[in-house]
């Protein structure tokens, strides 16, 4: 064993983790290096020496850190524990404000107003009287057609989708719609039909 | 005994139960006192990181592992918080290569003195001064995990775990503290 070796020996063994057999080896390194000894000896010092010197002469914390401490904490404990629910399961939380978006903006749509409203590409043919839309006798709509909150009368053609929304449907003989006829009522049927139109939308885009 | 007491108060003080929180300041301020007093040698800063230490734990509940001690979380968060001081301080001295060296030519002089005041320092003995100054002139890393060691008498596993580092990490670095005190004491005392 050199020098080099059992100083590093040393520092094991004043960390208490120096095997018995290292032990012995070492031991048997000190009986024959004087300046070895003298390097352990001064180390152990040094170890006692910080254990003591470390710990001596240190002030104690003011007495009033406890009271500073809690004059400090932040007061919204309430609020953070719903906050902590969110963390903890993002995905939920996300579909929930999804749903809750969702449900929110359909229902204001829905309760909008008793007005009138008449959506389609092609509105120049429709006549309108009052609460009620009509589309009169040897004109054909282009494209889709729309009613909210009317009464609607087909006598002519329609050559897309016809959705009467809060309103009845009224079809002479004569009338021909060439896609969907869709009455709608009820809130919960108009949710969905928000929820497929939006689908169906994002889906065609 | 101590650790069970601790795991109660710690599951009381996430609940919000602002007793239980302040029986764990109690049962801690001075040892995060002390820890800070010895890493930055100065009253005011220790008083500070001692509140920073708290606050945080107050309002990182959340990250607080149950698996692992209390006492590992807040002497992590009170030497990060020590040790970023020390880093913020305007000049810092590299002492590693003079650890790597085998003869310590004087680092720790060029190091500003602490704030003790001159009465205390009257009472300090010539042995201690010397060994706090010596203390005082390790750089950061080496000077957390002595301070852990012969301070909180924490074993080299504890060390480890609180710095997040290896233990063949802190043992290398408790011998090259070691041998570096060793050096600054050789002339004066023994």
């Amino acid at each position: 064993m050199d020098c080099k070796q059992a100083a590093s020996l040393m520092h094991e063994y004043l960390d208490h983790d120096l095997p018995e057999d290292q032990a012995l080896g070492l031991k048997s390194h000190l009986d024959i290096c004087e300046a070895c000894r003298m390097k352990l000896k001064e180390l152990e010092q040094t170890d006692m020496l910080l254990f003591a010197a470390v710990k001596s002469s240190i002030p104690s914390a003011p007495d009033d850190v406890l009271e500073r401490i809690m004059s400090k904490l932040p007061k919204q404990r309430k609020q953070q524990a719903w906050l902590r629910w969110v963390r903890r399961h993002p995905a939920l939380t996300a579909a929930a404000m999804f749903l809750l978006v969702m449900i929110f903006s359909s229902l204001s749509l829905w309760q909008a107003d008793d007005q009138l409203i008449v959506k389609g590409a092609d509105l120049d043919q429709v006549r309108i009287e009052g609460h009620t839309v009509i589309v009169p006798e040897g004109t054909a709509i282009a494209g889709d057609l729309t009613i909210e909150n009317g009464n609607t009368e087909v006598y002519g053609e329609v050559k897309g989708n016809l959705t009467v929304i809060d309103g009845s449907l009224y079809q002479a003989s004569t009338a021909k719609i060439a896609g969907d006829a869709k009455t709608i009522d009820q809130a919960l049927d108009w949710i969905w039909y928000r929820i497929t139109n939006t689908f169906s939308e994002v889906a065609y885009r | 005994m101590a650790e069970h007491m601790d795991t109660r108060l710690v599951k009381l003080a996430r609940k919000g139960n602002q007793g239980a929180f302040a029986e764990l300041v109690e049962l801690y301020k001075d040892k995060i006192f002390h820890l800070a007093y010895r890493m930055l040698s100065n009253r005011h800063e220790a008083e500070d990181i001692v509140q920073e230490a708290f606050l945080r734990v107050y309002k990182n509940w959340d990250r607080y592992d149950e698996n692992q001690k209390f006492s590992t979380w807040i002497y992590r968060i009170a030497t990060n918080l020590c040790i970023d001081r020390l880093r913020k301080r305007k000049p810092t001295y590299s002492l590693d290569a003079e650890l790597n060296d085998q003869d310590g030519t004087d680092g720790y002089t060029l190091v500003p003195g602490d704030e003790r005041t001159p009465e205390t320092a009257y009472l300090l003995s010539e042995t201690q001064t010397t060994i706090h100054q010596a203390i005082d002139g390790l750089p950061a890393k080496y000077k957390s995990v002595m301070v852990l060691r012969y301070l909180q008498e924490l074993s080299l596993q504890e060390i480890a775990d609180i710095l997040k580092m290896p233990v063949t990490t802190v043992k290398t670095r408790v011998h090259r503290g070691r041998e570096f005190l060793r050096k600054r004491l050789e002339h004066k005392l023994f």
